[in-house]
């Protein structure tokens, strides 16, 4: 130690009478208008997704349940809880908040005895909760991007004039950057009625091992090429992305996975079913659900053999969704890897003509019915019946297998699900390839916001040249002398529902239009062709509403009868698969618990 | 502002002049001209506070950036002047004769960063960090979570839940 070292300390002597700089007593004193203090947390804004857990670099945030919040579509019911002995106040938790709910007060101070007291829930505790000053994120989320990554798709143009599918799908380059976005909260999870592993999968996109994202996909889901295209994408609905920006294209990432592995490599990743147990099973419809049961009894080593009435297998797949949505081949190599898991699918096999359901009763151990929607509903107005009404679902079915179906110059379409769009589309390619030109009216009792149809098929639609009129209620089909129609006679819907929710639409009787055509086409919905079932079958059974009665584990009233798919349940694909899951699952528990029995 | 950096750009090989708001600039400077530059600066141009030095990592580009902010306090104006330097070598030069503030700021950066300044005065001084045994705290490719983790205790009674896994027990607990 120098002399200076010694001599320093007191030369600051010489400010002892000075004015003081510092605050005497600090406590009290407000924090800067963008301090970061104790956080606050707006309760509904926030829905659990976990995000500020996982970046805190001190692990000072937990994820609690709260009483009165419980979990929903979208929120995961949890809330975040910080320990204030680690925290070091760096706001990265506010900056990726998904919503905006997290933020910081301004207060710093806070003197407890009780160290346990400075864990904390931000939203529920404090005297600062409501505070405005303090610091929040200006500005959108920066952390994770907030677009989605562009999907090339066919211009209008370029389409309407053929049946080539429509979406080209990502690129590698393009998968990665999508994959990007997502934070893994895992709250789409429970949206999807096939719960698949969506952060995991999305997760190895992102790493580029696509071997794993097909083993992933294939837990829970044999129809990645199917679902990848024409999912109803629930699951995006209830993305954390999508409270600032898009949600992430979780449908377009699943069919990235199932693009970058060829057929072979599928079969050779999924493995070989288990030894054979000895059993039978006959399944009755070859659609999502009929052949998601059968792949998951097949591979639990159970001896499978699939009915189907139609040329192909498939069901509504094939025969309700157009090409340019979903290739067939794309569907054929689906169906090829249940194929490959040992299952027998006979094709133009109608039970109650060719085989006899008392038969499939006797020679197995058990039969799942997954007949679908296979007839199509009618308004039932008048001039309904005759020539030129036709029915969406034997149209689209006509379709498919490559018969010559009417193609007027103009037509109009009743409906506005995706079925009426499936159609109304179909139908707009025929005439543009006969006459150069679309002629097609659209009509539907809802509103155009609350069309059932996917927002998307609308959109395509009217940029097919569909001309759309909502809120139209369907009077009668009109028809000249000679009986032909020439078109179709609307009152405009007041509204659908009555006070007690029963379908009963009211008119304004003044507003009448009529829509011109020389054909209508009704897609107002479909119910399930059960003369299969045979008279004795049909009075053995329970029913619910015109619909064989289930349980929650899709057993009949027969104990060697179940039931699956649209038939029972619907609406849509993956609620199908969802459904052959839990069949097959019922179905190989019968088999433990009749064996124990025995 | 432009017309200094016009006037210095040739002499001391100045990169682009890239003005953030009035009385705010910056450019780069190649590391071998950086002592020069700031002589003339606060010599012959009047910037004579250093404001700071700061570092920045670019773990992917494998650099360090290194920004002096030098202010002319008569005309109220700043430059902020980036020196890119090779990440693995980690080494800058030390100004600490031109501002003796800077021997601070050299070892923070040294302690921080792991970027050494040869013959700066106590540049291996220990700075905040007490005992420090681990990387540099602000390279990016140290992880603060897992040192956090390792280095500090739980308390007791904490348990957290997986978004996900919560969603499943309550909403669909066998699986469907």
């Amino acid at each position: 130690m120098g002399l200076r070292e010694v001599l320093t300390p007191f030369t600051v002597w010489k400010r002892v009478f000075d004015e003081p700089v510092t605050i005497k007593d600090p406590i009290g004193r407000p924090g800067a208008d963008r301090y970061r203090g104790f956080h606050q947390n707006d309760m509904d804004k926030c829905i659990g997704c976990g995000t500020c857990e996982t970046i805190c670099q001190n692990a000072a945030i937990d994820m609690v349940p709260i009483e009165g919040v419980e979990p929903e579509k979208g929120d995961s019911g949890l809330r975040p809880q910080i320990d204030y002995g680690r925290c070091c106040w760096c706001a990265l938790c506010v900056d990726v908040c998904m919503t905006g709910s997290l933020t910081m007060s301004n207060e710093y101070t806070w003197v407890d005895t009780d160290p346990d007291k400075f864990r904390f829930i931000p939203g529920i505790d404090g005297d600062w909760k409501d505070d405005v000053a303090g610091y929040e994120r200006e500005g959108q989320r920066v952390l994770s991007g907030v677009e989605r990554i562009h999907m090339e798709e066919m211009e209008p143009e370029a389409r309407i004039c053929n049946f080539d599918e429509i979406v080209a799908g990502y690129t590698r380059e393009e998968a990665v950057l999508e994959a990007d976005r997502c934070v893994e909260c895992g709250l789409c999870v429970a949206t999807c009625p096939a719960h698949m592993s969506i952060p995991d999968y999305i997760a190895a996109v992102r790493d580029q091992d696509y071997d794993r994202g097909l083993q992933l996909l294939y837990e829970t889901n044999p129809f990645s090429e199917v679902c990848g295209r024409v999912c109803t994408h629930k699951c995006e609905s209830s993305c954390a992305a999508l409270h600032e920006g898009d949600p992430i294209a979780i449908r377009w990432l699943k069919r990235h996975i199932i693009d970058e592995v060829p057929f072979d490599r599928r079969i050779e990743l999924i493995g070989q079913p288990v030894e054979p147990n000895g059993r039978k099973v006959a399944i009755i419809g070859a659609g999502p659900a009929g052949l998601t049961a059968a792949f998951d009894l097949a591979r639990a080593g159970t001896s499978v053999v699939v009915y189907e009435a139609l040329e192909h297998a498939g069901g509504m797949m094939r025969y309700g969704i157009p090409e340019y949505r979903l290739p067939y081949d794309a569907l054929d190599r689906d169906i090829g890897v249940i194929q490959a898991m040992g299952v027998e699918i006979k094709t133009s096999c109608r039970v109650g003509r060719d085989v006899m359901m008392e038969d499939l009763q006797r020679e197995n151990d058990a039969v799942v019915l997954a007949i679908g929607l296979h007839m199509g509903r009618s308004t039932r107005v008048p001039g309904t019946d005759g020539p030129g009404v036709e029915k969406a679902v034997d149209l689209l079915r006509r379709i498919t297998d490559g018969e010559e179906v009417p193609v007027p110059e103009q037509l109009v379409v009743i409906g506005g699900g995706n079925v009426a769009m499936d159609i109304a589309r179909s139908m707009a390619r025929l005439q543009k390839a006969k006459y150069g030109e679309v002629g097609i009216t659209l009509t539907a009792l809802e509103d155009i916001d609350h069309f059932l149809a996917d927002p998307e098929e609308v959109v395509e639609s009217r940029e097919e040249g569909v001309e759309i009129f909502d809120a139209r209620g369907p009077q009668e089909v009109m028809r000249d002398a000679s009986g032909a129609v020439t078109g179709l006679r609307t009152w405009r819907v007041k509204s659908i529902f009555d006070a007690e929710g029963r379908f009963a639409p009211a008119y304004d009787e003044s507003d009448e239009r009529v829509h011109a055509g020389t054909m209508v086409i009704e897609a107002i919905g479909q119910a399930a062709d059960t003369s299969l079932l045979g008279e004795a079958l049909t009075e053995a059974l329970e029913w619910n509403r015109g619909r064989i009665r289930i349980d929650d584990a899709f057993r009949t009233s027969e104990p060697w009868l179940f039931a699956a798919g649209d038939a029972v349940k619907g609406p849509d694909v993956i609620t199908a698969v969802a459904d052959g899951h839990r069949v097959a699952r019922t179905v190989m528990e019968e088999f433990s618990a009749r064996q124990v029995m025995q | 502002m432009r017309d200094i950096h016009a006037r210095l750009k040739q002499r001391h090989h100045l990169g682009q002049f890239e003005r953030q708001r009035p009385g705010l600039a910056f450019f780069t400077v190649p590391r071998e001209y950086l002592r020069g530059l700031l002589l003339d600066l606060r010599d012959k141009e009047g910037f004579s506070h250093l404001v700071l030095l700061t570092a920045v990592d670019w773990m992917e580009e494998g650099l360090f950036q290194l920004t002096y902010m030098l202010n002319n306090r008569a005309e109220d104006v700043t430059f902020g002047i980036r020196v890119m330097l090779d990440r693995d070598e980690a080494e800058g030069d030390s100004i600490h004769d031109l501002w003796p503030t800077a021997e601070t700021y050299q070892r923070e950066l040294k302690e921080m960063f792991g970027i050494n300044f040869p013959g700066s005065p106590r540049i291996d001084d220990e700075f905040i960090l007490e005992g420090w045994t681990d990387l540099p705290p602000y390279r990016r490719d140290f992880d603060s979570l897992a040192y956090s983790q390792q280095t500090y205790a739980e308390r007791p009674g904490r348990v957290t839940h997986d978004p996900r896994e919560h969603m499943k027990q309550k909403l669909y607990p066998d699986g469907v």
